[in-house]
Parts: structure tokens; C-alpha cells; sequence
């Protein structure tokens, strides 16, 4: 039997792990300083590269010929699927996947488990890979499970760290409580329809009428059990203290991949009941503009940088499905690839922030704490007034950490400016009265989200440096390196968003494949 | 040619900005050098553009660029609405750059400093070059960042980061209405080209032109000032001096002129919409100078007066007269830029902006004196000087037009210009000397502040010989606006007796004279009218408070929402929960 490339590739991910592990921990015990586990994640990540791209290869070639058929795998009741959408994330997390294995050297250097750490990354990656590749419902709910187990650990990577054990607690216990809701989902639609294979479900309940009121209930279980992963009002209460607790760089993998993936998963189990799609549509749009609204509001209040970016990713979850709720709601490819696109975008400048404000951390810290010493476990969050005149100590990672910024905030000519004016575009066409009110709540928000951008760059830019930017240590090229090749990509989808198309288009055609039968 | 040499004036000053930044802040010579000739040179491109053989009509796209489907093509059109600005925005972008030169001389970051303002310079000539409505948008939000960045440029003094936060969150939320202006203009049309808009307004639904004609004047009410959203443009003022010169005095504030005029054609016919345009424009005028009658801090009243005088431009727009609206803002730029230069030079040697610490600078500052009066008296309008002749032509129009409800609220406020500019004035020059830094009684103004003060007095002075060649080029190359464009007179009668003896401009002279005199009393007292200050510090405070308290209640309402997050995991579930039931309501009571 042969095996398609993609599966290839999440098999060579998946086993990796194990030996990066094993490999990484014996060198630990033998007390040599090589960071052996570093250097062999990187190594598995680079192989992973030419497993995607074999896989893009064989993707982009099959073109328009069945590719339903082309692309699918079988294992006894397994069935994968590596669609437009899948293209679409293997790509996200790949790219900030491996920009994350660079930048991990230096900032976790030798903490207590970092070989676990790089093995779980690539277990992670895996992870993702195959859960926006899952063609079937129960497998669906298992990549994803194996997706939030695997974040666990990571989340609590400071296990002496009394905050960021809290904070792994939240995160565990909300999203299996999440996860149940998708379970019982997942029940729901195999009572009503009597199969779990996306494809036959989406058949089946177009003739089906007696199970509808089974399947609606389904639907809704999927939206609020994926929807606490992806951290929709109001069930995101875990986020802000996960995403602020977490090491930097797995904060950028929280938030620039999980919640994505996550939306992906929720997709592809709506799509399967895309006979309501109206319904799922006009659900994902209210959600939108909760997000929107509590996430700017919310991140106004803050005073630290981490929860700041927390509670920004909010806000920019309810761009995307704004986005993606107009393609269910109107059944347009416009809204779809509006949705995508943001996604994208928001995966690398949030992972850019996120990464960045880590560099400053991790330039800062043994200045923050005072109690650093007694307690190595303790990691202080990284407030905003500590920032001042970090421009004059770090210009690079001062300029990335604002082109981040301005793009969060919509501004021109970057990634966020034009992701977000597609989606608003891709609303405005619906020409629905309704919608077009929520596009102008949501455009007002974008200009609230300035209220905390703007005084964060002048933070940055100050001629007066603080204590600590000035004693600060130098960060190291392997993490900058990293931010630059982002920041380079969210100019440049700026500049040119039609490069975006490549990736959105067919994820979008996919997605409309489903609702428009 | 011309698809170049609009390049050039697009890319030359942010190339500049690039390696300025590159240069890094060690060689402050090699900067100033830099940002100079690139700034020059897209002078030089946008001068060259207006050679006859390269007018382009409104619909003519002289360059296109293919973006994708939801883009569309980026184009730009050079018809003499856009090349005209970019012609200002570009060379008084680059006096000021030399400006800067002396000005900033010693300044900290440097670099950051020319990066914004070529980065500006740039943006605004693709905001009015760009044929593609979301390219007018991209541009325009550019130029609304590189303000704030450059009035919060002194980050340290939480004043001005203030200001410029407040800058950038007025504009943008009039950014807000030209974006959704755009979006639903898009979804109705088959193309984002502004030509497309204009040719198919007609066709439009009257309720969705609607929407985009009122969500386009709220975008130029905030770039413009004008009110109720003029309150960034004063505190605005905190930005280096040759900044409020280019940026909030020569070229972005008139962007919103920009936006009525390039869309007047398509909006005049929408029911109530040039009536808010002049109720709006007249308002500014009047209100702005009479507030700024009663401030004493130098650019405070030269922002006040920016917003009056902006007004009128908009209340020009608003009576159809395009080309008297558009030569006053050409008029506007090149006083306004003078005067806030020179205004430049005193403060930086005297290093306050508060007049009534000014006073006898007659004597001490010759070299600024002249070019600071030069500039007076055009914003005055007195003959003959450029702001004469544009504001002269304006106010007859508004006479012919609509006597009542412009021309006599614009004659009273042209009164009140008068009175404030002449109290600047003796209070600057001709009072008693109010300071004590009297060690060095002729200071030395470097040749690189004095030589763009000396071009721009020049052009102050002479610029209004352009009026007729500017009228046969906007004939021959705005075929939407045509109709509007100086319905019933020649152009050799612009300058002409004609204009100088009309009712009109008599009565303005008339009036001009008892400011002047007014003006120069109450320039001798430092105090200014007891009775009338409060209540017009009320008015002017009202705007601040009212603005304070939206921005007020949303912070309230986010510290309200805060309660929500417990952080407590009980209480999250909670919240999981009550989703799901609330969901499980909604949808299944419509399906059972």
C-alpha cells in the first residue's frame, strides 16, 4: 500500500517525537552542553519541509481532477483528507513551527525539560497537521483531543511557576469540557445520519428530515465545544491567562496555530451539516462581533504586554469568522477567502508579536524579577511601562514588534490592513442593511484597538529608556533572524495580497463545495 | 513618461525613508543630506508633471498594477486635481525637509524623524495621485499614522503622545465612514476606480449614495478639522514645528478639501449633502477664529486659524465652486506653511510659544520678520497678495451663490481673521519685550531655515499669477467636474479689476481695515476681553469634554466588562455553559 506524501509527513512528525525525546534526554544525563534535542527538532522539522513539499506538489498538480479522490486515505474507519484547508494550515504551522524551533534555542536555553518541549513541538505539529487533514467526524475529535493534550504541557513549561500552573489548569479543564460538548456532537450526528465520514454526512442530511432537529443540536455543541478552543465570547475566559503565562513562543504557537486550527476543526464539522448553513453562518457572525467588541475592550485595560496580545487575539478570532460567517451566511467564495486570509495573516503577526515581545522578555528579564534569584521558577509577566525606549537598546526587534503591531491594528500597507479589508469588503458585498451595521461596529472597533497599539509603540520608541532596557542583555541572532523573516512576510502580503490567493483560494473553494450543493 | 514620474514622486521619498533609516542616527549630516534629495527629487517629479503633454483626464489611467480580485488594479491618474496637491505636498515637502535641517539640528532620533516625513511625503502623493478607491484609502490611512507618529514624535512628554493618540483616533474614526463609503461603493460597482464612481452615481440607489456621500464627508470632516471633529488639529501642535507646517497646515488637512472636491460631482445631486458641507465649512470658519482670537500660544492660533481657513475651502466645496475652493487651498498651503515655519524659527530661539513671553522680536529677528508679515498679510488678504486673490474670487462667488447663508458668515469671519492676525502680530513683533534672553541680540538663523522661509515669501507673493493657467487645466483635464468649474467667467477676468472692484471685495477690504485696526489694539494688552473669554474658553472646551466623555464611557464600559473575567475556572465553565444553553435556545426554538 502506498501512502500519500501528507500522511508521510504527519507520520514522520508524530514518530520523530519520540526519539528527539529520547535522544535529548540521554543528553541531558550525560551532562553534555551540545542541546542535542535543539539541533534534531530542527532537523526533523527541515525533512518535514520536504514532506510539505511533496505533498504541495502533489496538491497543486491534482488541480482540478477529483481531487476528492486523489486525496483522500483509508484506514479501516480512518479517513484523511488533505484539501484546500489543509494546505492552508500545514503551511501556517510549518512556517511558525520552524520559526519557533530557530527562536526556542536561546529563550528556553537549558529550563528543566526542553527536550520534552521540542518533542512536544513536533508532536504538536503532527498533531495539527492531521486534525485539518481529519476526514471524519470521532477522528476529527481524537486529532483534536491529541492537540490539546499535547498544548498541556507546554502551557505549564514553568511547573514551578504558581501562575502558570493556574493558568494550565484552566486551559486543561475548559477545553475538555469543550471537548465532551464535540463528543456528544459527534453522537448526534451518527444517531441521526448513521455515518461520521464528512463527505457522507453532508449527503446524508440533505435527505434526511426526521434527525434535523438531532443534527442542529450537533452543530451547536460542535460551535461551543471548538468555539472554547478558539476562544469565542464567552466561553474564552482561559485564553488571556494561557496565552499570558505560557513560555513566549508557545504563546505565538497558541495563538497564531491552535486557535486557528481549532477554527478549522469547527469548520470542517459545520460543513459536514452545512444544510443549515445559514444558520451556522448568521451563529459564527453574532460571535463575530461579540469577539470583536469584548476582545478590544477588554485589551484596553491592560497593562501587560502579554495579556494585551491575549485579548487581542479575541478581537482578530471575530475578524476571521466575520469573515467566514459571511461565506456560510451568503454562500460567497468572497467571505470564505476574506476569513482565510485573515486567518493567515493574524497567524504571522500575531506569532511576530508574540515572538517579539518574548525577545524583549528574554533581553529584560534578569532585570524584571528581583526575586530571580531566590525563586529561578518565577517569570514576571513583562509590563508595559517596561518597555520604554526599548528602541534604543534593540531597533530591530523595536521596528518587527511595531510593524506587528500597526498590522494588528489594520495599518497600511501590511497584512493585517489588507486581510481585514477583505473581510469587510467580502461583507459589504452580502448587501444585507443588518451586516453592513456589524461592519461598522466592527470597523469602529479596529479604530478602539489603536487606543492600545499607539501607546505601546510610543512605549517603545521613547528617547529615555527604562532601567531595565538599559542593562538589558543582547538577544541573540537565532531569535532574530526568526522575527525578521516574519516581518518580511506580513509586509509582503501587504504589499502583495494576491500571494495570500494561492493559499485562501482553494481553501475557500473547498469550503464552498460544502454549502453550495 | 508620466507612469515614471509618478513613480519617482510615490517611491523617491519612501526609497529615502528607507535608507535614512539605514543610516542610522550616529550621522545626522548624511541624514539631513539623504531625506533632502530625495524629497527634492520627487519635487522635481511632480514639478515635471505638469508640462501640458503629460495632463491626464480623470478616467485616463495613466498606470495600472494589477493587485488580484479584491484589490483590483492599483492605478494612478494625473489630472490637474491630483498632480496639483502632490505638486505642494512635494515641494513644500522639501523646503520643510531643509527646514528641518536647522531646525532639528541636535534633535535625538533623527532618523525616525525623516523616515515618518518621507514616509508622509510619499503617502500623500498616492493618496491624490490614486485612481482606485482603495488605494485612496490605503494612502489616506497611511498619512493619518505618520501624523500621529510625528506629533507623538517627542515621546517622552506624555503630552504630545497624548496628542497624537487623539490624532490618530479622530482621523481614523472618520477613516471609519470613507471605509465604509468604499466597501458599499464597491459592492455596487463593477470596479473600485474612482472614474467608475463618478460615471455611475447617477445609477447608484439613492440610499446607498447616500450612505457612501455622508460616510465620505465624515472622513473629511476629521483630516480637514472641521467641526465637531477639529479637536486633534490644536493639540496637534505638539509636533516639531516643521511638521505642523507640512502636515497640519500645507497638506494632509487638506486632503478632506480634497475628497469633496474629487467627489463633488457624485454627491451634489445627494439631498442634504452640500448642505452639511456649508454648514459645516461656514461653522469652522467662524468658530475657529473666534477661538482663536482668544489663544495666546502662537501655533494654537495658527491651528485655529487653519481650521477656519479650511472651513472656508469646505464651504467652497459646498456652493459648487470648485476651482475657487481648490486655488484658495493652493493659496492656503504656501502662506500657512510660511507662517508656521517662521513661527518655527521664533520658537526655536526663544523657545516658547506663548506670545505674551514674545513681544520686540522687530528688531531682534529681521530675517524672520519680513517673511512672518509677508505671510500675514495674505492670510489677512491683503492686496496683493496670493490669499487676496483667492479669497477675493471665493467670497464673490459665495455672494453670487448664496449671499446669506455663506458669503455672510465668511465676510464676518474674513473680519475676524483680520482682528486675530493683527493682535498676533504686535504681540509677536511690535509689543514691548515681554522676555529676558536678551544675550544674544541678533541671533543666527541658518541659511537652511532662512532659504525655504525666503521661496515660500517669494511664492506667497507671486503665486496668484498661476489662477488663469490653473483654470484652462483643470477645464481641460477634469471632464466630471467641468460643468463646475467656473460656469460664467472668463479666465482673464480672475485677475483683473474685475475682481478687484467687485461689491464684494469692497465690503471684505472694508471690513479687513477695522479688524486691522481692532486687531492692532488689542495686540497692546496682553490681558485679552475679560467678558468675552470665559464664555468662548467654555465653547471651545465643550468640543474636548464632549469627545473626553466618549472616550470616557468606553474605557467605563471595558472596566465594566473586566468584572467579567473572575478568573475564576468555576465561573468560566459557568460561562461555557450558559453558552451552550443560550445557543440550544436560539437555534432549536426555530427548529422544533
Amino acid at each position: 500500500m502506498t501512502l500519500p506524501p501528507f500522511v508521510w509527513l504527519i507520520l514522520w512528525l508524530i514518530l520523530s517525537a519520540p526519539f528527539v525525546y529520547i535522544i535529548g534526554r540521554i543528553d541531558i544525563l550525560t551532562d553534555s552542553r551540545r542541546n542535542l534535542a535543539r539541533w534534531l527538532s530542527l532537523l526533523c522539522i527541515a525533512a518535514g519541509w520536504l514532506g510539505l513539499g511533496r505533498t504541495l506538489t502533489a496538491f497543486y498538480e491534482a488541480g482540478n481532477i477529483d481531487l476528492i479522490n486523489s486525496a483522500t486515505w483509508t484506514l479501516g474507519a480512518i479517513t484523511m483528507r488533505f484539501d484546500g484547508l489543509s494546505v492552508l494550515m500545514a503551511c501556517l504551522v510549518m512556517t511558525l513551527m520552524t520559526a519557533i524551533l530557530f527562536y526556542s534555542g536561546p529563550y528556553v536555553g537549558r529550563e528543566e525539560g526542553v527536550e520534552k518541549h521540542y518533542a512536544l513541538l513536533l508532536l504538536l505539529t503532527g498533531a495539527i497537521i492531521g486534525l485539518v487533514s481529519a476526514g471524519d467526524l470521532f477522528n476529527l475529535w481524537m486529532w483534536f483531543e491529541a492537540m490539546a493534550i499535547t498544548g498541556y504541557p507546554l502551557v505549564v513549561f514553568y511547573t514551578h511557576d504558581r501562575t502558570s500552573l493556574e493558568a494550565g489548569i484552566k486551559y486543561l479543564v475548559q477545553s475538555s469540557a469543550g471537548s465532551v460538548f464535540i463528543l456528544l456532537g459527534v453522537a448526534l450526528v451518527l444517531l441521526s445520519t448513521g455515518t461520521l465520514d464528512i463527505l457522507e454526512v453532508r449527503a446524508a442530511i440533505d435527505t434526511t428530515v426526521i434527525g434535523t432537529p438531532l443534527w442542529i443540536t450537533a452543530g451547536v455543541l460542535f460551535i461551543v465545544g471548538f468555539g472554547v478552543k478558539i476562544a469565542l465570547v464567552p466561553l474564552h475566559t482561559w485564553l488571556p491567562d494561557a496565552h499570558a503565562q505560557a513560555p513566549s513562543s508557545i504563546s505565538a504557537i497558541l495563538s497564531a496555530v491552535v486557535i486557528e486550527a481549532g477554527l478549522i476543526a469547527l469548520l470542517r464539522s459545520l460543513s459536514a451539516l452545512a444544510g443549515a448553513a445559514v444558520t451556522w453562518g448568521g451563529l459564527l457572525i453574532g460571535f463575530g462581533l461579540f469577539n470583536i467588541a469584548v476582545g478590544n475592550l477588554m485589551a484596553l485595560r491592560q497593562r501587560q504586554v502579554k495579556r494585551l496580545l491575549a485579548f487581542s487575539s479575541i478581537a482578530h478570532v471575530g475578524y476571521m469568522i466575520l469573515g467566514l460567517g459571511v461565506a456560510l451566511y451568503v454562500g460567497t467564495e468572497a467571505g470564505a477567502q476574506a476569513g482565510f486570509f485573515h486567518l493567515l495573516s493574524h497567524g504571522l503577526m500575531k506569532g511576530l508579536a508574540f515572538l517579539a515581545a518574548g525577545a524583549l522578555l528574554y533581553g529584560l528579564q534578569h532585570q524584571l524579577g528581583a526575586s530571580d534569584d531566590s525563586d529561578p521558577g518565577s517569570h514576571k509577566g513583562l509590563e508595559i511601562d517596561d518597555l520604554s525606549g526599548a528602541a534604543q537598546r534593540y531597533p530591530i526587534i523595536a521596528l518587527v514588534f511595531s510593524l506587528a503591531l500597526m498590522s494588528l491594528a489594520g495599518l497600511p500597507p501590511l497584512a493585517g490592513f489588507m486581510s481585514k479589508w477583505q473581510v469587510l469588503m467580502a461583507g459589504a458585498q452580502a448587501q444585507d442593511p443588518t451586516l453592513l451595521i456589524i461592519l461598522i461596529a466592527a470597523a469602529l472597533f479596529s479604530v478602539i484597538s489603536l487606543g492600545y497599539y499607539a501607546p505601546l509603540i510610543n512605549r517603545l520608541y521613547r528617547h529615555k529608556p527604562a532601567v531595565a532596557v538599559a542593562n538589558g542583555r543582547t538577544i541573540p541572532l537565532s531569535m532574530t533572524i526568526p522575527l525578521l523573516i516574519l516581518a518580511a512576510a506580513i509586509v509582503i502580503l501587504g504589499v502583495a495580497p494576491m500571494l495570500a490567493g494561492q493559499l485562501t483560494a482553494p481553501a475557500a473553494a473547498d469550503l464552498l463545495s460544502f454549502i453550495t450543493r | 513618461m508620466e507612469p515614471s514620474l509618478i513613480l519617482i514622486a510615490i517611491g523617491a521619498p519612501w526609497i529615502g525613508a528607507v535608507v535614512v533609516w539605514l543610516i542610522g542616527d550616529r550621522q545626522p549630516r548624511l541624514q539631513h543630506l539623504t531625506a533632502a534629495i530625495a524629497s527634492l527629487v520627487a519635487a522635481a517629479a511632480a514639478l515635471w508633471l505638469l508640462q501640458p503633454t503629460f495632463w491626464g483626464e480623470t478616467g485616463k489611467v495613466v498606470l495600472r498594477l494589477p493587485f488580484g480580485a479584491f484589490v483590483g488594479d492599483m492605478t494612478f491618474v494625473a489630472d490637474s486635481l491630483g498632480v496639483f496637491l502632490a505638486v505642494i505636498a512635494t515641494t513644500i515637502g522639501s523646503l520643510t525637509v531643509i527646514f528641518s535641517q536647522g531646525y532639528m539640528a541636535g534633535v535625538a532620533q533623527l532618523g525616525r524623524y525623516y523616515t515618518l516625513v518621507l514616509l508622509f511625503i510619499g503617502a500623500m502623493c498616492g493618496l491624490v495621485l490614486s485612481g482606485n478607491l482603495l488605494f485612496l484609502f490605503l494612502f489616506w490611512e497611511m498619512t493619518a499614522f505618520c501624523s500621529y507618529a510625528l506629533i507623538a514624535f517627542y515621546n517622552d512628554d506624555p503630552k504630545a503622545v497624548a496628542a497624537g493618540i487623539k490624532a490618530l483616533i479622530v482621523t481614523q474614526l472618520g477613516g471609519v465612514g470613507l471605509l465604509i463609503g468604499i466597501i458599499v461603493a464597491a459592492a455596487y460597482l463593477p470596479d473600485l476606480q474612482i472614474s467608475t464612481l463618478l460615471a455611475a452615481a447617477g445609477s447608484l440607489p439613492s440610499d446607498i449614495l447616500t450612505i457612501i456621500a455622508f460616510g465620505f464627508l465624515i472622513a473629511a470632516m476629521a483630516k480637514s478639522a472641521q467641526f465637531p471633529l477639529h479637536i486633534w488639529l490644536p493639540d496637534a501642535m505638539e509636533a516639531p514645528t516643521p511638521i505642523s507646517a507640512l502636515i497640519h497646515a500645507a497638506t494632509m488637512v487638506n486632503a478632506g478639501v480634497y475628497l469633496l472636491a474629487r467627489f463633488y460631482p457624485a454627491f451634489a445631486a445627494v439631498p442634504g449633502w452640500t448642505a452639511v458641507v456649508i454648514a459645516m465649512g461656514v461653522t469652522s470658519a467662524l468658530l475657529a477664529a473666534l477661538f482663536a482670537v482668544f489663544s495666546n500660544d502662537i501655533k494654537r492660533v495658527l491651528a485655529y486659524s487653519t481650521v477656519s481657513q479650511l472651513g472656508y475651502m469646505v464651504a467652497g466645496v459646498g456652493i459648487g465652486a470648485i476651482f475657487e475652493s481648490q486655488f484658495y487651498l493652493f493659496s492656503h498651503a504656501l502662506f500657512k506653511a510660511l507662517l508656521f515655519l517662521s513661527s518655527g524659527a521664533i520658537i526655536h530661539e526663544l523657545g516658547t510659544r506663548d506670545m505674551r513671553e514674545m513681544g520686540g522680536l522687530w528688531k531682534r529677528m529681521p530675517q524672520v520678520v519680513l517673511p512672518f508679515l509677508i505671510g500675514a498679510a495674505a492670510l489677512v488678504g491683503l492686496p496683493f497678495f496670493n490669499g487676496f486673490w483667492s479669497k477675493e474670487l471665493l467670497l464673490e462667488t459665495a455672494l453670487e451663490s448664496n449671499p446669506l447663508g455663506v458669503y455672510l458668515p465668511l465676510a464676518l469671519g474674513a473680519a475676524i481673521t483680520t482682528f486675530y492676525t493683527a493682535r498676533m502680530c504686535r504681540m509677536v513683533f511690535f509689543a514691548p519685550i515681554q522676555h529676558e534672553r536678551t544675550a544674544d541680540d541678533h541671533p543666527h538663523v541658518p541659511l537652511s531655515m532662512s532659504l525655504p522661509l525666503a521661496l515660500l515669501a517669494l511664492g506667497v507673493a507671486l503665486a496668484w499669477l498661476l489662477a488663469a493657467p490653473f483654470v484652462s487645466w483643470m477645464w481641460a483635464t477634469l471632464p466630471f467636474h467641468a460643468e463646475y468649474i467656473l460656469p460664467h467667467r472668463a479666465p482673464e477676468s480672475l485677475i483683473s479689476t474685475h475682481t478687484l472692484f467687485a461689491w464684494s471685495t469692497l465690503i471684505i477690504m472694508s471690513l479687513t481695515l477695522v479688524g486691522l485696526y481692532l486687531g492692532w489694539r488689542a495686540g497692546a494688552t496682553t490681558a485679552a476681553s475679560a467678558r468675552l473669554a470665559p464664555r468662548i474658553g467654555r465653547i471651545e472646551a465643550f468640543f474636548n469634554e464632549s469627545a473626553e466623555a466618549v472616550s470616557g464611557a468606553t474605557r467605563q464600559s471595558a472596566a465594566l466588562l473586566q468584572k467579567t473575567q473572575t478568573g475564576q475556572l468555576n465561573w468560566n465553565i459557568v460561562g461555557i455553559a450558559l453558552g451552550l444553553i443560550a445557543l440550544l435556545i436560539i437555534i432549536l426554538q426555530g427548529v422544533l
